[in-house]
């Protein structure tokens, strides 16, 4: 707690030079005294235009991520804003499924990793003392790079989250809509007593989502989802997401450069060292990034 | 930020969830340390009445008397003949185990079919998982008439054909332990040999082998550690005249009975259950140093495993 | 090995002769030394059977008769599966195995009923259960409590209705003995052990045929069977009772079974096996009844199951030895099955890898694996320190020998979970996590209903380890002749290898080689059909994953 502290103390003398600061200008915490002057600047990381009335709903401060002694992730600095599509991008190993993952804390479950810095979901860092990374999780759904069914009924897949966040409820209704919402409904509809294991690749996929979504969470995270499917599975799992980003935040990592192109509104761009070099809207980073090495990477020069 | 703070969302307080989380890790908590009791209670229990029964013994007649005599009035209470029993049990089973656990570890890594080793690991399993009784009933009705058909001039209680049935017993163990160890080795290994033009033979036996010998040699201390803690063959099939071992004639020593520590330990309790006497209390200080020299051989099978889990993993 | 120094100057050709002999005695020396090892063993095993069935007692023309409608056939079929139809064969074992364990199960059934818990008080436990638990929900749907408060509300509850406040209020349980009327013994049992079966099968059968109907059908197949016995029973020269725990125990799982195969339609020519056993002894049974052979002087006969000790070899018998290992091992399952889950749950899932508990955790996992080394005498010392001399137990009762085994294989019991837990894959963890379930959630939702079979494979393991063991027994007082079977946990008790050994130790030759062989082989072939079944269980669910 007293590092998170000092940490933000330190935030506060940088200078920010996000578009975004009318929106993080508003009291945020409240209690929280720190988190008044989020609106500096100066990060090495340079603003986009963000929408003026987009309210940010994820943001990184400084954040260091460490497996051990080795850094994952130094000093990001973000704010993911609410609904739209999100893709971290960048070559393996840099960081952004560590970034993903330490949003809703699933570094957690991983002895040797530690978390400095802030990370705010909702203006409340979620690595302060008082969180519980259960109810984190409850907000933020997550969907992973291989397709993860339970071996369960296709239904009681759907129904999980709900068991678990005793959401009981309308479960049978909660689950056709979540189905429905993943586009699965039709496929699966007169067989939700089966396995999950016996749908296709692609359908396990989607069955995930429903699974993730059947909760209502605020965000969505995804990592690198589409990463073990054919094309054409691929490509339904693109437009899902695209679908989804009305109604959710979505953040999605991904190592395929035209899928973030193709699907996101803004991107970030991690480059080797657990650094975040460049965050803007979608179309300027891969038309016009400010960053040289952002512009090697993108033009596959490089990663 | 959205909205309003939504902080109270997230922080620790929902319907008693967290409590619920806690007792569960407390009780899963409790169920893991009450191996740690299971240990001290051993130490603790062993430790208090062999320091009541080195009260009434001196521990130097103890650890050094070559008599042990059980009765209840005026009994000798030196251990040497125990331990030298023991030894004898030890060193024969282990030439009995250990060159055929080894081969049948070799067989089954290097040479099996998949269909060979499906039929020989489970049958191999169910030897492990004869009872030891059973293997002393066998011991006593049949390998001894055997051994005594074939002109050894063995007695009805007998230590050789106990110690023949230990090692038999302990083959399993040694050969499983060590065909992990030996299927542990990297393939490449192998083939890194047969690409220099080795043979099967050579590969086995200067590269297999070799690479996994920690293993096998823990694999050798665990299995010798459970013979020396070895109870019901020795007891049914070994007799219960303790003798002292003889280096003049030492195959008068496995020719005749004799008492093993674990065989004491049985007969203290079963000839004085209501206790009281140092015959009964005698039993824990036997037990503990039996305790005491296995538990210190398991530690160094582990410490020696340990090492080649290291290297391949 | 070639190498090109021979007159040819060729790489290839007869060089390598010496070393390929050197390998090929290498190759045949280690298959010598399993094979020796296996059939040494087996060596043994013949002559304990014949020692225990003594077949050179019956007239040749019986033994042909056997072999002419049994043996024959049986080993034409085997022949026939090994050459053509693996599959077939696999399935004629399980199908002649899975009836033999079934039985063995039906007997220890029928100990329990017999001598633990009668049929009446079963009743009047499952009712106190049943109303306990409709109290429990009562309670949930009033008013949603913390997990203490129905925590502690459960407790009480169950504690009223089973066990009663002494002195103050009488048990529901004992309430419901002291009825006047009560239903008579094989009623209850079919309502209290029938129907619950019946509606686990039913369960089972609806969710793997996806079909309400196929389950119903299965459910009251089941109970019409049992409840059949009232009529069938006294024809079949049984009584109702042992009609009814054979058809849930056997019945069920061999009708799941070969209806299993019946409609996968694979290895269905496998049934043909027990089927031309099962008519085999039929045919040899009216063949011998009718032209009058004797059959060998056997041992292990009905008599010597159903015995108590005895001084004339003939007369002497194991069943109170046998009751007392059931009830041992249902000591050690209850004692050793929770703790050790638990405890490798909480080392898999729970325990933190640094600090100074990760340290602590360490220490526990090494204790744990010395643990299982430690010789099975020093736990009877444990034994018999802390639940004779500490706790002032009586020597020589269930309940100590159990607890005293529990201890013993709780290590192995432990490690065997653990594996199973570590075998799950993280993905499914993470997904679980990831949807905000807690780690308990996980634990019971997502890790243990995959881990279970492993679980359960090593724990069937480690109680076939459990009830060979004898030298706990001795420490802790076992006594070496109870004639009497034990009627409650807190009553002194022999076991199967306690009672070989007083055998072994009579000295006489009529015990050596027929009461104790006969012994031995009961205990051993308990102990094959239990690693079988675990054995045939860890090879399903690893063909699965």
């Amino acid at each position: 707690m007293t590092q998170n502290d000092t940490r933000n103390v330190d935030g506060d003398d940088e200078q920010r030079t996000d578009g975004s600061e009318t929106a993080v200008s508003e009291p945020t915490t409240g209690s929280d005294a720190t988190s008044d002057s989020l609106l500096d600047a100066s990060l090495d990381v340079e603003g986009g235009t963000v929408p003026a009335d987009a309210d940010t709903v994820i943001e990184a401060r400084d954040l260091d991520v460490f497996y051990d002694d080795v850094q994952a992730l130094e000093g990001v600095d973000i704010e993911i804003p609410e609904n739209g599509v999100t893709a971290l991008i960048g070559p393996s190993g840099c960081g952004k499924s560590t970034f993903l993952r330490s949003i809703n804390r699933m570094n957690d479950l991983i002895d040797a990793a530690r978390v400095d810095g802030d990370l705010r979901f909702e203006g409340k860092n979620v690595y302060d003392d008082d969180v519980d990374p259960v109810a984190l999780r409850r907000k933020i759904g997550m969907v992973f790079q291989t397709p993860n069914p339970f071996p369960k009924s296709i239904y009681d897949n759907v129904a999980f989250g709900l068991e678990v966040q005793d959401k009981a409820d309308d479960v049978d209704e909660t689950v056709h809509r979540a189905l429905e919402r993943a586009a699965l409904l039709e496929e699966v509809e007169d067989q939700l007593d089966s396995s999950g294991l016996d749908l296709s690749g692609g359908q396990q996929q989607r069955l995930c989502i429903a699974r993730a979504i059947a909760p209502d969470p605020d965000v969505l995270l995804m990592d690198e989802p589409a990463s073990a499917l054919d094309p054409i599975a691929t490509s339904k799992i693109e437009d899902l997401i695209e679908d989804l980003a009305e109604e959710y935040t979505v953040v999605i990592v991904t190592h395929n450069m035209q899928q973030a192109a193709r699907i996101s509104d803004k991107t970030a761009v991690f480059l080797t060292g657990g650094e975040l070099v460049e965050f803007d809207d979608t179309d300027k980073i891969f038309e016009n990034p400010e960053h040289e090495r952002v512009e090697d990477y993108i033009t596959g020069k490089f990663g | 930020m959205s909205d309003t703070p939504i902080e109270a969302d997230l922080t620790r307080s929902a319907n008693g969830r967290i409590a619920k989380e806690r007792l569960y890790h407390g009780l899963l908590f409790c169920c893991a340390a009450l191996t740690v009791f299971v240990t001290v209670g051993i130490v603790a229990t062993l430790a208090i009445d062999a320091l009541e029964f080195f009260g009434r013994v001196d521990p130097y007649a103890f650890f050094t008397g070559t008599e042990w005599v059980l009765r209840s009035e005026n009994p000798i209470l030196g251990i040497l003949p125990l331990l030298s029993a023991t030894l004898v049990v030890t060193v024969v089973s282990a030439l009995v185990a250990i060159p055929i656990g080894t081969a049948a570890a070799v067989y089954l890594s290097e040479y099996a079919s998949d269909r060979m080793r499906s039929v020989l690991k489970p049958a191999l399993e169910i030897l492990a998982g004869i009872p030891t009784v059973v293997y002393g009933f066998f011991a006593l009705v049949y390998l001894t008439p055997w051994l005594q058909q074939i002109g050894l001039g063995v007695s009805l209680f007998n230590l050789l054909s106990a110690s023949i049935m230990v090692g038999i017993m302990i083959i399993p163990m040694v050969s499983s332990i060590s065909e992990d160890a030996m299927s542990a080795v990297p393939d490449s290994l192998r083939q890194a040999g047969y690409g220099l033009g080795a043979t099967k033979f050579e590969v086995s036996t200067k590269i297999v082998i070799p690479a996994s010998i920690s293993g096998i040699f823990s694999s050798y201390i665990l299995a010798l550690s459970r013979a020396i803690g070895e109870t019901m063959i020795v007891v049914v099939a070994g007799g219960s005249r303790a003798r002292m071992f003889d280096p003049s004639q030492p195959f008068a020593n496995l020719l005749n009975s004799g008492q093993t520590m674990t065989a004491a330990m049985v007969q203290a309790v079963t000839t004085d259950l209501s206790g009281g006497t140092a015959g009964y209390y005698s039993m824990f200080a036997i037990g503990l140093t039996l305790f005491a020299i296995t538990f210190s051989m398991n530690l160094l099978s582990n410490r020696i495993a340990a090492r080649y889990r290291e290297e391949y993993q | 090995m070639a190498t090109t120094d021979d007159s040819a100057g060729a790489w290839f050709g007869s060089d390598g002769q010496v070393s390929q002999l050197r390998g090929l005695l290498f190759k045949a020396g280690c298959l010598g030394a399993t094979l020796l090892a296996l059939f040494l063993v087996f060596v043994f095993l013949v002559y304990v059977a014949v020692d225990a069935i003594e077949p050179g007692t019956a007239d040749p023309a019986w033994w042909a008769t056997v072999a002419a409608t049994v043996a024959v056939p049986a080993v034409a079929l085997a022949a026939y599966y090994y050459r053509y139809d693996p599959r077939a064969g696999e399935v004629a074992y399980t199908a002649v195995g899975l009836p033999i364990a079934a039985t063995l199960l039906a007997g220890g059934v029928g100990i329990v009923f017999r001598h633990i818990v009668s049929p009446h008080e079963w009743l009047a436990l499952v009712v106190a259960a049943l109303v306990a638990y409709g109290a429990l929900e009562v309670h949930d749907r009033v008013r949603r409590a913390g997990a203490f408060e129905r925590a502690a509300i459960g407790a009480i509850v169950l504690v009223v209705t089973i066990v009663g406040l002494p002195g103050l209020v009488p048990s529901l349980r004992s309430l419901i003995l002291s009825l006047p009327v009560l239903p008579m013994a094989p009623l209850s049992l079919l309502g209290t052990f029938v129907v619950p079966v019946a509606l686990a099968v039913g369960w089972y059968v609806r969710r793997e045929r996806e079909s309400e109907r196929a389950g119903l059908i299965a459910g009251g197949a089941t109970v019409a069977a049992a409840a059949l016995g009232a009529v069938a029973g006294p024809v079949a020269g049984v009584s109702w009772t042992t009609w009814l725990i054979l058809t849930t125990v056997v019945g069920v799982p061999v009708g799941l079974y070969v209806e299993r195969v019946l409609s996968g339609g694979e290895g269905v020519s496998g049934l043909a096996l027990p089927v031309a056993l099962a008519a085999g002894v039929v045919v040899c049974a009216v063949v011998v009844e009718t032209a009058g052979f004797t059959g060998p002087d056997v041992w292990l006969d009905w008599e010597f199951l159903t015995n108590a000790h005895n001084r004339t070899p003939r007369e002497a018998g194991i069943y109170p030895a046998l009751v007392g290992s059931v009830m041992m091992i249902i000591v050690v399952a209850l004692a050793a099955f929770p703790v050790g889950v638990g405890a490798a749950i909480y080392l898999e899932e729970y325990a933190p890898t640094g600090g100074l508990l990760g340290s602590f955790v360490e220490l526990v996992e090494i204790n744990i694996a010395n643990l299982a080394g430690v010789p099975s005498v020093v736990y009877g010392l444990l034994g018999l320190a802390l639940f004779i001399n500490a706790g002032g137990l009586q020597p020589g009762i269930v309940i100590v020998g159990g607890l005293t085994v529990a201890l013993l294989i709780l290590p192995i019991v432990i490690v065997s979970a653990q594996e199973a837990i570590r075998a799950v894959p993280d993905s499914q963890r993470q997904a679980a996590y990831g949807m905000g379930a807690t780690r308990w959630q996980t634990v019971r939702t997502v890790v243990l209903p995959r881990a279970m079979p492993g679980i359960l494979t090593g724990t069937i393991l480690a109680l076939g380890r459990a009830i060979g063991e004898t030298a706990p027994l001795l420490m802790v007082g076992v006594a070496a002749v109870v004639r009497i079977s034990p009627t409650s946990f807190f009553g002194l008790f022999s076991a199967m290898p306690r009672q070989l050994y007083s055998w072994a130790q009579l000295a006489k030759p009529d015990f050596y080689h027929g009461v104790l062989a006969a012994g031995v082989l009961v205990l051993l072939i308990v102990l094959l059909m239990m690693n079988g079944t675990a054995i045939l269980l860890r090879n399903k669910y690893q063909r699965r994953d």
